[in-house]
């Protein structure tokens, strides 16, 4: 870990001013992912600017605007807090699950909501400082491309960069068609929805998403849906729990009358560099039957597209069964 | 095949079993001692009390649980020193810390606290569990800096006393020990920190990803053993005593006996 | 067999357990030494070749730092000092990626860490040697005499012939042992003395080791381990870090502590190499088997050679005529393989029990019949008698204690739900042997009380020593567990076998109840009276009037022992479900059931075997690293990448323990327990993995790629 100065942000105001003034500089919320890197030196900040203390923390129900009936989670507040609130277990319960198949109960205990969006990649390359890496560091190569990559993209992935995003809270955002809000050093707020907010790897790695330094997420919006009944994470892993998905799958079905389903939404994870919206198998399911082969042929529509590396190849068949046993969860009503 | 079988008490045990069970003295009297109160004694009242009347097991190879001062560094070691308050363990704590620097490091290496484990130091096995504010969390991937006026109860905080006979165990600890959640013991404060803030958690209603039905909400919730071993498993025990820390963290929970025989065969 | 009014065999909880859930319990790093400064380790970066220029200057002018020191300015050691894995700063020359190069000591860990970044290294390449697939057919006969190749009858001609056979080749990866406390000295010297706070289940070994590598004498150094947290054969052997702690402690004369990161884990500290084992059994159509031969090929690393014996298990547990045991190794540029837990048996075990289970089916026969069938009445590869042998009773206690009979013979046949739900059985062995321990007993009387100290340089590394040695004391002194004092981990004490290969338990609590009836003889002949039934050494004390009194044994195994062939024998029994969607597999039930002798403290006896099957299934399901084949690095190099179980990987877990009074092997009939636990284990879990799934996954870790 290099050295750094510290300072305790008052308000959101003092923090985003602070950063914008250092290009070197990083907000510091729950750690659990910065801090990490810092030790391994992949994370190189002069400045550190603690914005825990911020209240930024409040979940409400939204009044106004597009996500109007929808929930507002404040972007510090804690996963835990968000995963068990009442409204959020209620309406939201994809969220609940998604957030609660990540990490350890301590880590969902120091992390934010905000903080959650912004993990980097697990990529062994790109932690590891002697390895090539375009995203630690742009045009050294990508390690994985040829290397040990069991673990990476079938999606969207790049030449420059095959990592996987890690989280699973945003899995089930991308889902909920969430909307992050973000504010800058000179005031000005912007929304940003959830598709636009993780980037594609394309030729620049190096950049997550499209967050700007210096802003400052400050809340992320859930607008209202009608499938709290019918939605399931499902997170496969190498081990049972406190490990990283080889695939996720977050799924909700809006039923209508009879079995027919007036709108699925599926997101997965562990496929691409940002949380993938399955929008073929959503399109291939509106207007269907709820049936086993209908969800079968929604997971092939998406899968067909596919483009496996050498060791992960296996993940175009287990994402097509996870999409099958997603949906049939949900439609079980989410039971674990 | 018998099941914990019961021959008589030895003179040794029926002393210790009069020093620690003496609301039984009625029933030993009426039905004589005999082992099956003995196992009982061990397996059900927490064989730990046992230990605790040995005589390694306060003393030896083992560190005061006194409060330090906090080591002085000379300034110059300090960089980018922040001053820090914090309370730890029901003292007040003033120290200088390197901006870089770890909760755990500050406990283990400045305040003398070295029971919470540095296992990976990444936030990936749990060792350096401690409760922050009421919360588990991993005072690894902590900065001292960022616990300005926090609260933190490291495994040394759990135990009511400081020594010899005037230890009273935190009830967790207890279970730890009749129930043998431990080998090696390197994992075991965080697991002990990290099952007693679960047990906080389960009485708010927290759900975890093996929840049923998250839209149904309860408070407490009754934690069945398949819930603790999801909720625990941010804990790595590499030598392998998970099923008789469930069973530490069910009694403790439940608040009624959990059985866990070994058995043998002729 | 147990004496009903002893305190071994009865489940006391564990001496040390109040200093252990409290916190107090001080590992190497916890020692409260003063004014200490603080070493980082850095490492290489390739694989193959040398070091050109190693620049230090940035690091050297960083804030804090007391020393740098590298192949450069290391003092001249000992290579061949039994230091394990090399690494030691004598040379420029890498040997495997990750290898310390240097280390930084500086007033403060954060300060220490930081200028390691600062380092600048410039490399000549080699092509590293790290492609196992490549490489296995370089492999040649190792230098081990252990493992030249080992005949019986004619194998190859009675499988040619054989009536039904299988053949097949089983994987096992790289794992890592990872103890939950990384490999961490504290190293003070005094004058030419140095005290090294350091794990270590050999406290003696690590003595000599450290001595001879420091080019001084073993009195000059003192180990002292009373607590360690987990070692599984890692801290067998002393590797790199202890000896250089102590010259980096030498260089600043200050004390220093050094811990290694849990990245730097699998680079420093030995590891379960890679194993590839060809199986081959013939039988005839009633199951007798004709021919057994179990082929190794492995690696060592690119000087030495280490070759965990795979084919262990397959000399002792079965009746066979014609055999043949085989192993080949190729050098590697990784970190020198060593022993870890169960080395050999557990993972030569996955081979030999899942082929017998390949067998089995084909023969259409129950398993548990096709092992019994092929009970050996005596040691097949050395034709000794067996001082005791329980492997048909665990095959039998487990199948009605388990619930065999509910198990469908073919596969697929039993589906809940999403889950396919399969049953699996394999056994395991593992020798039992008692090695040379002294001891020294103290009695001490004050008024009406006596109290004991046993001393002795043993270990406990999670495994009871402390708990089973109170109690063998007491019981053999006539005195209540709480005045007895068990003091160990430390190498100024009588000199002790070392926690490893399952021979402590056997070794230490022989040498103390040897010490404990020669302290009885003593006080006897001293007082010169004649007693109708023999008095306890305590009650001597009082009755001879004596405050003080010690003796000290150097207890060796039985002579007569080496006229039989000892091991532990188990049957492990799985019952997984396997998600028929995404190939996850957890283990709903295990059980184990073990012959091994005089159980001390079936408490913590059961925790020990259940920990061993938690590691087993860890074997057959998660854990396996994994080596860039370009570069040489670890690409599993944190927790987040290797998998070691987690809690909610493990079901209910169960274990019996066969009474078995095997006084042949040793006095108190102690055959050992903590390898034996793993054994068979991952045999059981892909066999049960074959029994819902009609999938037979001969390469472990069956992740859930592996099942779709």
């Amino acid at each position: 870990m290099r050295p750094f100065t510290y300072s305790r942000a008052n308000d959101p105001a003092s923090a985003t001013k602070e950063l914008a003034g250092n290009p070197n500089a990083k907000f510091l919320a729950g750690g659990t992912n910065l801090i990490d890197l810092m030790k391994e030196d992949v994370e190189r900040p002069s400045a550190i600017v603690d914005i825990s203390g911020l209240r930024l923390t409040e979940i409400k129900p939204i009044a106004a605007g597009f996500a109007k009936g929808g929930l507002s989670i404040g972007g510090l507040g804690k996963n835990t807090d968000a995963a068990n609130h009442p409204l959020i277990r209620q309406n939201y319960p994809l969220l609940t699950q998604a957030i609660l198949a990540g990490a350890s109960g301590q880590i969902r205990n120091m992390a934010t909501n905000g903080g959650n969006l912004l993990q980097r990649t697990r990529c062994p390359y790109f932690y590891e400082v002697a390895m090539p890496c375009n995203k630690r560091e742009p045009g050294s190569g990508c390690g994985a491309l040829e290397g040990v990559n069991r673990l990476h993209a079938i999606f969207g992935a790049s030449e420059k960069c095959v990592a996987v995003y890690p989280s699973d809270m945003a899995i089930a955002l991308a889902a909920l068609d969430a909307i992050v809000k973000v504010k800058n050093a000179s005031g000005q707020e912007r929304s940003i929805s959830f598709t636009d907010f993780h980037r594609l790897p394309g030729d620049t790695p190096e950049r997550d998403t499209n967050l700007a330094h210096g802003e400052l997420i400050t809340s992320i919006d859930l607008p209202p849906n009608k499938f709290a009944d019918k939605s399931y994470y499902l997170k496969v892993r190498d081990r049972a729990s406190y490990a990283f998905a080889l695939i996720s799958v977050a799924a909700g079905l809006e039923m209508g009358s009879g079995n027919k389903i007036v709108q699925a939404r599926i997101a997965m994870g562990g496929v691409a560099h940002k949380p993938w919206r399955a929008l073929k198998a959503e399109q291939f399911l509106a207007g269907k039957e709820a049936t086993a082969e209908n969800f079968k042929r929604a997971a092939d529509a998406e899968m067909a597209d596919a483009k496996p590396l050498e060791h992960n190849k296996f993940k175009v068949e287990l994402g097509n069964r996870s999409i099958v046993l997603a949906l049939q969860m949900a439609m079980n009503g989410g039971k674990a | 095949m018998d099941v914990n079988e019961t021959p008589d008490l030895s003179d040794d045990e029926k002393k210790l079993f009069e020093d620690l069970m003496p609301e039984d003295l009625d029933e030993i009297l009426d039905t004589g001692v005999n082992r099956r109160h003995f196992l009982k004694l061990v397996t059900l009242a927490g064989g730990g009390i046992l230990a605790a009347q040995s005589a390694v097991a306060e003393q030896l190879f083992t560190r005061p649980l006194s409060v330090p001062v906090a080591a002085e560094l000379s300034s110059a070691t300090i960089e980018n020193g922040v001053n820090v308050s914090l309370n730890v363990n029901g003292a007040a704590r003033k120290l200088l810390v390197d901006s870089r620097m770890t909760l755990l490091d500050t406990l283990r290496e400045r305040l003398e606290l070295t029971g919470s484990k540095k296992g990976c130091d990444h936030g990936q096995c749990g060792a350096c569990t401690v409760i922050v504010d009421g919360q588990r969390v991993l005072s690894c991937l902590t900065l001292a800096a960022s616990c300005e006026g926090k609260s933190v109860k490291t495994i040394e905080g759990l135990a009511k006393g400081t020594s010899g006979s005037t230890v009273r165990l935190h009830p967790m600890q207890e279970a730890f020990l009749k129930h043998d959640g431990f080998q090696c013991g390197f994992c075991t404060p965080g697991q002990i920190c990290s099952a007693v803030a679960l047990m906080d958690e389960a009485k708010r209603g927290d759900a975890s990803y093996v929840t049923e039905d998250v839209r149904k909400k309860t408070a407490p919730v009754q934690l069945s053993t398949e819930e603790i071993r999801e909720r625990m498993s941010g804990n790595l025990c590499r030598c392998g005593a998970y099923p008789n820390i469930v069973a530490a963290i069910q009694e403790v929970h439940s608040g009624k006996p959990v059985e866990q025989t070994f058995r043998f065969s002729a | 067999m147990q004496d009903k009014n002893k305190l071994t065999g009865t489940p006391i909880s564990r001496i040390d357990g109040i200093a252990k859930v409290t916190g107090k319990a001080a590992y190497s790093t916890d020692y409260p030494v003063k004014n200490l400064a603080y070493a980082v380790l850095f490492k290489s970066t390739i694989a193959a070749g040398t070091i050109r220029i190693i620049d230090t200057t940035a690091a050297e002018k960083a804030p804090g730092v007391l020393a740098v020191i590298t192949h450069t300015n290391a003092p001249k050691l000992n290579v061949n000092g039994g230091i394990r894995g090399g690494a030691l700063l004598q040379s420029p020359e890498i040997e495997f990626y990750g290898q310390h190069i240097g280390l930084v000591v500086a007033e403060t860990f954060e300060q220490a860490r930081y200028a390691t970044h600062l380092i600048n290294v410039t490399y000549d390449k080699k092509e590293p040697k790290v492609d196992f697939e490549k490489l296995a057919k370089e492999a040649t006969l190792p230098k081990d005499k252990e493992r030249a190749d080992a005949k019986r009858g004619d194998a190859k001609a009675a499988l040619r012939d054989a009536e039904y056979k299988v053949e097949q080749v089983y994987e096992t990866p790289i794992e890592h042992h990872h103890p939950l406390e990384p490999h961490a000295t504290i190293a003070e010297w005094n004058g030419d003395r140095v005290t090294l706070y350091n794990s270590s289940q050999i406290v003696n070994g690590a003595q000599s080791a450290a001595a001879n590598t420091l080019n001084i004498k073993p009195e000059q150094v003192r180990i002292i381990t009373p607590y360690i947290g987990g070692g599984f054969g890692s801290k067998g052997g002393q590797w790199a870090n202890l000896v250089l702690t102590a010259v980096a402690a030498k260089q600043v004369n200050r004390p220093v502590k050094l811990a290694l990161t849990r990245q730097q884990m699998v680079n420093s500290v030995g590891l379960r190499q890679r194993n590839h084992q060809k199986v081959s059994l013939a039988a005839t159509k009633d199951g007798k088997l004709t021919a057994l031969a179990h082929e190794i090929t492995t690696h060592g690393a690119i000087k030495n050679e280490f070759v965990e014996p795979c084919g262990d298990c397959s000399k002792v547990m079965y009746d066979v005529p014609n055999s043949l045991i085989t192993y080949r190794a190729v050098p590697m540029n990784v970190i020198l393989p060593t022993y870890t837990r169960g080395p050999g048996k557990s993972t030569g075990s996955f081979a030999l029990e899942s082929a017998m289970d390949e067998l089995a089916y084909a023969l259409k026969m129950d398993p548990i019949e096709l092992r019994i069938k092929n009970e050996p009445e005596r040691d097949p590869s050395n034709g000794k008698p067996w001082s005791s042998r329980k492997a048909v009773d665990c095959l039998q206690v487990g199948a009605k204690a388990f619930g065999w009979e509910k198990r469908k013979a073919e596969p697929r046949q039993n589906q809940q739900g999403n889950y396919l739900i399969g049953y699996g059985v394999a056994a395991g062995t593992y020798p039992a042997h008692q090695r040379p321990t002294s001891a020294i007993v103290k009695l001490k009387r004050t008024g009406n009380d006596v109290m004991a100290t046993v001393e002795l340089a043993a270990a406990d590394l999670g495994t009871g020593t402390y708990t089973i040695l109170t109690q063998t004391a007491a019981d053999a002194l006539g005195l209540p567990l709480r005045n007895v004092k068990v003091v160990i981990g430390d190498s100024d004490l009588p000199p002790a076998a070392g926690a490893v290969g399952s021979v402590g338990a056997a070794s230490y609590a022989n040498a103390v109840n040897d010490a404990c009836q020669k302290i009885t003889d003593e006080l006897l002949t001293r007082s010169g009276k004649q007693f109708f039934a023999r008095p306890t050494a305590s009650q001597l004390m009082l009755s001879e009037k004596l405050t003080e009194f010690q003796t000290r044994i150097d207890a060796k195994p039985l002579e007569s022992a080496e006229e039989y062939s000892a091991h532990s024998f188990n049957a492990n029994f799985a019952e997984v479900s396997v998600n028929r969607f995404t190939g996850m597999v957890r283990v709903n039930r295990f059980l184990a059931v073990t012959g091994a002798g005089t159980i001390l403290n079936p408490k913590t006896a059961r925790s020990q075997i259940i920990g061993g099957n938690i590691w087993g299934i860890g074997m057959a399901l998660t854990e396996e690293s994994i080596l860039d084949p370009r570069w040489g690095n670890f690409v599993t190099r944190s927790f987040a990448d290797y998998h070691v179980p987690a809690n909610l990987d493990i079901g209910d877990m169960e274990a019996i323990f066969i009474r078995e009074d095997d006084q042949k092997s040793n006095t108190l009939g102690v055959k050992g327990i903590g390898e034996v636990g793993i054994v068979g284990v991952a045999a059981a879990v892909a066999n049960a993995v074959f029994n819902a799934t009609g999938k037979r996954v001969r390469e472990l870790p069956i992740t859930p790629d592996k099942l779709l």
